[in-house]
This record gives C-alpha cells, structure tokens and sequence, in this order.
C-alpha cells in the first residue's frame, strides 16, 4: 500500500513535469509519430494495394504467363488443356490495328484488339464491366473499350467506332466500358509503358468477329492459369514444345508483363520504404529523448537526493525517470498509428484513383494488426532504450552528492583553437557559441546526427524531384526532338518521306523504321523494338552514358543503358538480334541514355535488311512549323496506312501528369524529413537555451543586450545545422542511390541526378529550420526574470 | 568611514524617494519592499543586512536596473533610472554598474580572463582585462577555466570582471555565501580595498551581521522596511572578522 501510495505521488509529479515543459515533450513525441506513421502507412499502403492487385488479378483470372506465336488454329487450345499443370488456357487474337473514333473530330488510333470468347467469359484473362455490358447476341457488332481510353476520349456504350484492317473497315457498337487485369498501367509494351491515350488504347472485340477483321480465323496469343503446385518453368517449357509448329515469337510470364511489371516495381518501392525510412526517424526520436531526459534528470539533481533522502528507492527513481521516455514513446506512437492508419488509406485511395485498380481491397487482416502492432513497439521501444541511461543515472546518484551545489561545467579550449592560435582572438560573440558546442560534444553530436538526417530525407525527396525534371528534359527536349510522329499500320515505302517532307507543315522530315526484335546473349534474352534510324537524325537524340551525343553507326548495334544488365553484355560483345525474317549477330558498338524503355538502335538500312530487304519504313518523325502544330495531325490522317499520330507535346504531358503524381508524393516526404530535423533541433536547442538560463541571465546583468545573446544563439545553432549539412548530404546521396537502385528496370532507367541548387536549397532550408526552432527559446530568453534566474542554481 | 566617503560626504551617487515593490504569488500581494528612502554618497561601503525575506536582495535589483519598483524614484549619478526603458536599463547595468553574485555566475567555458574580457567588450573605455585580474591578485591563472579555480577565486575573478567596466558602483549579493570562513575575508578584503583605492560606492547585501563591521555605514532592513540607518565609526580590517 505504501508503495502505491509512493508510486501516485511520484506519478502526480510526473504528470506537473510533463505539462511543465510540454512542448518539448510534444516534439521528441512528433518525431516518434512521424516515424511511426511513415511506417504504418507504407506498409499498410503496401498491403492495401497488393491485395488490391492480388484481389483483382484473381477475380479477373490473370494469365501466370502468355505465349505469342505466328498464327495457331483454335483447337490447340484443346491439346494445350491436356499439358500437366495447366489450370486453364484460352487462345485469343492479340493485334494492334487502326481504332477510328466518330464525332466531331474524327481520329485515327493504333489499338490493342484483344478478342475474348463471343458468349461466355473467357477462362483467362477476363474484364470487368465498369459501364454497360459484355458482349450480347443480337447486337450486332459489339467491343468493350478500356476504361482509361474510353474515359479520355469520352466513350460510352453505344458510341460507334470503327476498325481498320488492311483498308477493310467494320464499325462497333460498344456494348460495356471495362478494366483488364493485363492493362491496369495501360501499357503499350515494356518499352513504351507511358503512352498517351492520344495515340494507343485497348479494346476487345469477341472472337467471332475475328475472321470477319482478319479475313481468316486467327489465334495468335495463348494465355495460361497454372495449377497450384506445378513448376512453372516446366509447363512453360512443355508449352513452348506443344506450340512450336506455330513458332513461338514470345513468352511472356506475369512477373514480366508490362502492367504488373510496373505496377510491381512502384509497390516494391512502397516496401522498401516502409522498411528503411521509419528508421531514421526512430533513431531521431531517440537521440532527442536521451537529450531532453538527461537534462530533466541533470536539473532536478537535488529533487533526486531529497527523493533518495526521504526514502525512495532506487528502483523507483529509475522507473520514474523512465516513465518520462515511456510516455513520449506511448503518445507519439500510438499517435502516429492512428496517423498512419488514415494515411495509408488516403494513399491507397488516391493510388487505386489513380491507376483505376478494378478492385480495392483495404482490410484489416492479422498481418495488418501485427503491423500496427509492430508501429506501437517501434515507436515506444526507441525511447525506452534511449531513457534507461539516463534514468539509470539518476537512481545511482549519490543523496548527498546530488543536493550539493554542482562544480561548474567543464570548461576547457577546443582543439581548434590549439591548431589555429588566431581563434582566440575571436570576440565573445563567436567564442562562446564555439565552445559551448564542444562543451557537450555528445549532445552535439546528437544534434547534428538529428539534423543530417533530417536533410538526407529532403535530399532524398530532392534528388527524386530533380532526377523526375532531368528525364523529361532529357526524353522531351533532347532525345524525342520531334513535334510528331506518324506510325503506319504496315511498312510504307520509304519514299513517302520526300512527299511529308513536301508538306507547307513540315520542316524537318525522317523516317524511322521499328522492328520486333528478341535480343540474345548468353543465356539472356529480350525482346524489344529496334529502332533503325537516319545516321544524321536531328529528331531523335542518342546520348552516351557520359552525356555525349552519338549517332547509329555503319557497322554494329546501340542498346539502351538498361539493357546492360538485362543481357549481361558490354561494348564490343556480340549479340543475336532475331527478327521475324531474319537472323542476325551485331556487335554492341555503346549503350545510350534512355529514360524510358529499352531500345536497340541501327541504321535504317541496317533495319531494312532486318525487315527483309525492302526500302520500307514504319514511321516519319516530323519537325512541324509552330503554327501548324494542331492541324498536323489531320493532315497525316490522310495518308493511307497512318496508324496514330504521336504528338510529343501530349506524350510530354501524360508523363509529367504521373510524375507529377510521384513529385507530389516526394514533396510530402520531404515535408516530413523538414518536420523531423525542425522537431530534433527545437528540441536541442531549447534545453541548451534552458540549462543556460542562469548564464545567459548573467550575460544580461553584465549589460549584454538581446540582440548580443540572439546572435550568439544563432551562430551556434548555424554551426551546429552547417555541420550536419555534409554528413546528411552525403547519407541523402547514399539512400538516393539505394532507392534508385531499386527502381532500374527495362521499362524505367531513373538516373539519379541532384542538380547544384538542390544542395543549396537544402542548405538553405536547413539554416532557415535552424533560425525558426530556436525562435521560442529566444523568446523565452527575452522574458528571463533576471533577478530570480541569476540566483538559481539547479534546483 | 573611508577617507573617499567622508571627503565627498555632500555628493550623492545613489537617491531613492520611497521606493517601494510589490508583486503578486498567486492571490498572496507580497511586500518585498516598502516606502524605502535612501541617500548614498559616492565612495561609501555599505552594508545591508536583514534575514531571509528582509527585501535586500530586492534593493540591490532595483539599484541595479534588474527590476523596477511599484513606486517611487531612484536616481544613480543624477539621471532617474525608474524612467528607463528595458535598452536603457541594459545600457545603465553596462556602464554604471558592477554585479558581484552569490554563485559566482562565471560563464564555464571561458576563462578568467576572458570572462573579465567579456564584460570589458561591453564598454567603450575599459581598464585593462589583465591589470583587473592582478589587481584581485589573479595574476597566475588568467588562462584557467572556471572549473579549475577554486571559489575564492572565482569570486575574485567574478569582482575583476564587475570592475573591469569601471562603474562607479559595485553591487553585492551574498558574495562570501558560498565560500569558506577564511576565504570569504579575503574577497571581503579584496573589495574594501577597491572602495578605499578606486573610490567605487560598494553596497554589500548579507545576512551575517558580523560583516557589518567593516562597513562605513550599516542598514537593516526588515519586512521590506529600513529599520536602522547606522554609520560605524571604526570600521575594522576584514582580516579581524570572526564569525
């Protein structure tokens, strides 16, 4: 009984401490909340939008893997049902061919014309509807629209649109608007993940309208669910066997398809980050309790010797002390669960908005409670670790020790001062804040370590937001040169070039031929376009990885940067470059910059041979006069076999619309990583201010103005934020480079660039955090009661 | 009394018409001071006495521009200092006086001299940092930190620092509390020497009645009143203390 009766008094006092310097126990527990709440809202983030995938892709029945051939007739669907491991199997027609929308402006688009089964829903691969309906008999001819392409071009059911095949044309109803597992990320290929719905869109059409389209029966895709259980690679390989009659031109597994391939790389992001950057926080919120719980201990000396002398125990001073770092743990963790939990649910919602997920999934599951969980112990076990040492040390003080007058801190010359003698000559303006930030050289370095870490989370968040400005500079001003681009169909004849080029539009005319390609070296394959190319191209840039431009050569073959490591191959290695005519050994002669998507890069003539032999190109990049920029389109439209025409001004402005959802996304962390360094600095400098009290007041009966104590303030703690910068810069850098690492892929080459002004912006940002935090403690300096603080002594 | 005191006896560095202070702890109105009337000639060394709460402490602040009364005047070397704003007290506390603490109240990381220099940066015609320091017979640990002085010391250091701006009055609170018998007749000896030589008005706050023998002149203070108003005729050698 008397012990509890000790513990409630002890507890009463806890509780006037806390209020008493409230503000400082409010920000070591924000720095707690924050990392707690990055946690839970990346993880659960992480969680929420994987089972949305999962979710989508197993209602949906999404393929594990495809296999595309020439051309198979439909029963080998049957034979392929008969493999070991096969779940289901359906065989489809997969062909982009020209989508011609009706209304007040007519436009040509290449589309993906997917067929599905005409009256049932298909065993892989299926839709789901969103507006409208499946395909009906007794319709006529019906398609389904892919909803970010119908909701671009605002498509409804019962529009008309029509497709082209070879001069033939059949108009559509369209009968549903509907989300495919395969085309969540709307992507065109690997190589061309970000395409405007200008100029690409997917529809399906039912298969029995497919002669009627492609004039003959025509199965060119086969799309397979594999049982639990069996080995992949096998029943690939066995699949591979069963349809190479037909010649099989890819395989395509679901780790590798475009949509998930993307979707994947961001998630994976999600992951990594809920891992690594929580950490820094934690560490923070640490380092800022030890500080604000070893000067607690420190000015309450006497409060301990009178609590030891009055007959607490040791034990009891320790969980009291303890109980300080508990509370700050148990309130910014509990705080930043809460906080994380509604985050990761706006940021699920605003990614499945986003990306139009077809099903979102944001449940609490035993892995999410556990993660919550998780968030809880990681929030309070930091401070707790941080509190025991001084807690420790203030139940080991000494009663009689602690109630006598404390020596004078330490006082001695810093090393500096030793190697450059001249520093002593320096005023007292700058000497004391010098000396005072050797004086306690652990807090010190608390506090720098605080500060650098908090400017490695801006930088980081900066270095994303510049390396995003530096691949649309890179891929729209430099490399993509051109206004427009015009994609036939079929090959046209190269001279059609000097026709466009006759154009009053026109300034500048090349043609481009693009092939289907499946690179090999070694054991590492990729398919891909290759991209044959006027050696004297001024609308289309090619760049070295050191920066330097370069041009396709006479002799051997360019490979996108990323393609590296996908092949394992390097400059003067020589690799198998298979197209559908021919087959060919190229030397890799350099590997050029690309931001997006993975290229290789001939002569047109090159290409040419590779296309049989023909003086045939796929495409014209134009260079159009300013004001012909919005007609020009129309007028490519009317050449025969035009396909699409890719304006690069629209491109530039789907992709800067999903950057621009990703900056968003660093801006946000870069507040938090400001949020985290303001709340470490407040911290430390407050205390230092405070323990400083009778110093400063002292100052001022001496007759040194505010204005004298403001600056010396001030220059200690911009010394103090000066001396984090480098550390911080160089950790930023370092976790820049580790993100990034995570985030090359084929599809996306992310070169990690920090422009000059970053660095000086961060700079800057952390002098002015500096200058802001220490606002309230030169405040409080400013209502000093001189006469009552010159006489305290530690209390 | 000194020779400086009794010569200059008509010259009045310090005046106060009544001053008086209240101040609110909660609902209780504390008198700390009431209706005090004072007149200091320069070069006097006063003693002021009184037990705890007596309002001395709260005198000395007033004098020294750290607090201002309810009521009443003070007036330092002809200019009324309760008329000052807070930029003209700091410029009174500067250059017109000299604060010796109780605890020292050294700033840690600087050393003797430099904590004397600290203050001498203040003003415009300081004496010699160094020459201070010798003067309180510091002359060997001018390069010593505070923590490697002893409390004599650091309250020598501490009235070299109050001094080096060459004030004209020296304000004193408690400044042998901390110290031992011995060494506080020291500091004792070291300031009546600077009254006599130097001609600065000392006024001495102490709750140790046996100091009042080396004063000119001994005032006591109790509930915020002067109770006694007392010249010593005789004052003695702070060596000859005992307490």
């Amino acid at each position: 009984m008397d012990e509890l009766h000790r513990m409630s008094k002890l507890n009463r006092k806890l509780v006037r401490d806390l209020a008493a310097s409230k503000w400082l126990f409010l920000a070591v527990a924000i720095v707690i909340l924050l990392g707690v709440a990055f946690f839970g809202a990346s993880f659960l983030g992480y969680r929420n939008l994987k089972k949305s995938y999962d979710y989508t892709y197993e209602t949906l029945r999404f393929a594990d893997f495809t296999v595309q051939v020439v051309k198979a007739p439909e029963m080998a669907v049957e034979e392929l049902e008969s493999i070991s491991g096969i779940e289901a199997v359906t065989g489809r027609m997969d062909s982009d061919i020209i989508l011609t929308l009706s209304g007040g402006e007519e436009k040509r688009i290449l589309a993906r014309a997917i067929s599905l089964p005409s009256d049932s829903r298909p065993a892989v691969n299926d839709v789901k509807v969103e507006e409208g309906s499946y395909f009906q008999d007794g319709q006529g001819s019906t398609l389904l629209v892919e909803k970010s392409f119908a909701e671009y071009h605002g498509l409804q059911p019962g529009d008309i649109v029509r497709l082209t095949v070879d001069e033939q044309e059949i108009s559509f109803t369209i009968a549903g608007i509907v989300t495919s597992p395969e085309y969540i990320f709307p992507a065109k290929s690997r190589q061309e993940v970000l395409v405007s719905a200008e100029t690409f869109g997917v529809v399906f059409v039912p298969q029995d309208v497919v002669p009627e389209l492609m004039g003959k029966p025509f199965i060119n895709e086969f799309c397979f669910l594999i049982e639990d259980g069996a080995d992949k690679d096998v029943v690939i390989a066995e699949v591979e066997d069963a349809l190479d009659p037909y010649i099989v031109t890819d395989v395509v597994t679901q780790a590798d398809q475009p949509s998930n391939a993307a979707l994947s790389m961001d998630l994976q992001e999600f992951g990594e980050m809920a891992e690594v950057f929580p950490l820094l926080f934690l560490i923070v919120g640490a380092l800022a309790t030890y500080i604000l719980l070893t000067r607690i201990v420190y000015k309450q000396r006497s409060q301990i010797g009178l609590m030891r002398a009055v007959g607490y125990s040791r034990r009891q001073v320790l969980i009291h002390y303890l109980s300080f770092a508990l509370i700050i743990g148990i309130i910014g963790a509990i705080a930043g669960t809460v906080a994380g939990y509604l985050l990761s649910e706006a940021v699920t919602n605003l990614y499945v908005g986003f990306l139009r997920i077809p099903y979102t999934r944001i449940e609490m599951g035993w892995m999410e409670w556990l993660a919550l969980e998780e968030g809880l112990f990681i929030g309070i076990l930091p401070c707790v670790i941080a509190g025991i040492i001084p807690a420790l040390a203030a139940s080991r003080l000494i009663p009689s020790e602690a109630m006598r007058t404390p020596p004078p801190a330490s006082g001695r010359k810093m090393l500096l001062e030793r190697l450059f003698p001249f520093l002593a000559r320096l005023s007292s303006l700058w000497k004391i804040p010098l000396r005072n930030i050797f004086r306690n050289r652990r807090r010190s370095l608390y506090t720098i370590i605080g500060i650098a870490f908090g400017i490695s989370l801006i930088l980081v968040s900066a270095a994303f937001i510049d390396s995003v400005d530096y691949l649309m500079n890179l891929q729209f001003e430099r490399i993509q040169k051109y206004d427009a681009q015009i994609s036939f169909a079929q090959p046209q004849p190269l001279a059609l070039a000097d026709e466009v080029e006759d154009w009053d539009e026109t300034e500048r005319v090349e043609p481009i031929l693009k092939i289907a390609t499946r690179l090999e070296h070694g054991d590492n394959t990729y398919s891909t376009l290759t991209e044959g190319l006027p050696t004297d191209s001024e609308l289309y840039g090619l760049y070295s990885t050191d920066g330097n431009q370069v041009t396709v050569r006479e002799e051997g073959i360019l490979l996108s940067e990323g393609l590296r490591n996908t092949l394992n191959i390097d400059v003067g290695d020589v690799v198998n470059v298979q197209s559908t005519s021919t087959v060919g050994q190229l030397e890799v002669v350099g590997f050029v910059k690309q931001p997006m998507g993975s290229f290789a890069y001939v002569t047109l003539e090159q290409a040419q041979s590779m296309a049989g032999g023909q003086d045939v190109i796929t495409g014209l990049m134009l260079g159009v006069k300013p004001q012909y920029i919005d007609s020009i389109r129309e007028k490519a439209y009317q050449i025969p076999g035009t396909a699409s025409v890719e304006l690069t001004s629209e491109t530039h402005e789907k992709v800067a619309g999903l950057m621009g959802f990703l900056k968003g996304m660093m801006w946000v962390m870069l507040g938090f990583g400001a949020a985290m360094a303001l709340a470490i600095v407040f911290t430390v400098v407050t205390v230092n201010i405070l323990e400083r009290s009778r110093e400063i007041a002292t100052m001022r009966t001496l007759g040194e103005g505010r204005g004298g104590i403001a600056a010396m303030i001030t220059i200690e703690n911009v010394l103090l934020g000066l001396a984090g910068l480098l550390p911080g810069i160089l950790l930023g850098y370092g976790l820049a480079v580790f993100l990034f690492r995570l985030i090359q892929t084929d599809m996306f080459s992310f070169g990690l660039v920090i422009f000059p002004r970053t660095y000086a912006l961060t700079a800057g940002i952390v002098i002015l955090i500096m200058l802001i935090s220490q606002l309230p403690g030169i405040r409080q300096v400013n209502r000093l009661d001189l006469p009552r603080v010159i006489k305290e002594q530690v209390s | 009394m000194s020779k400086a005191a009794s010569g200059k006896m008509g010259k009045f560095i310090l005046q106060m018409r009544g001053v008086s202070r209240f101040y609110h702890m909660g609902r209780v109105k504390v008198r700390a001071l009431s209706g005090v009337t004072l007149d200091v000639t320069r070069g006097e060394f006063i003693v002021i006495l009184g037990p705890s709460g007596s309002g001395k402490t709260t005198l000395l602040n007033l004098v020294g521009g750290l607090d201002s009364p309810t009521s009443g005047k003070i007036i330092v070397g002809g200019r009324m200092i309760t008329a000052l704003d807070e930029k003209g007290l700091t410029y009174y506390r500067r250059n017109r006086i000299g604060f010796v603490f109780q605890f020292f109240n050294l700033i840690p990381t600087l050393t003797a001299r430099e904590n004397v220099e600290f203050a001498a940066a203040l003003v415009n015609n300081p004496i010699d940092p160094v020459k201070m320091l010798k003067v309180v017979g510091l002359k060997r640990r001018t390069n010593h930190f505070p923590s490697e002085l002893s409390g004599g010391e650091q309250q020598r250091v501490a009235i070299a620092r109050a001094l080096v701006k060459d004030p004209p009055i020296l304000l004193c609170d408690e400044p042998t509390g901390e110290l031992d018998f011995e060494t506080g007749k020291r500091i004792l000896a070291v300031m009546r020497r600077i009254n006599e030589v130097r001609h600065k008005t000392v006024l001495l706050v102490t709750h140790n009645t046996a100091i009042g023998d080396i004063a000119d002149r001994v005032i006591r203070l109790r509930s915020g009143e002067i109770v006694e108003d007392r010249r010593n005729p005789s004052p003695i050698d702070p060596q000859e203390l005992r307490w």
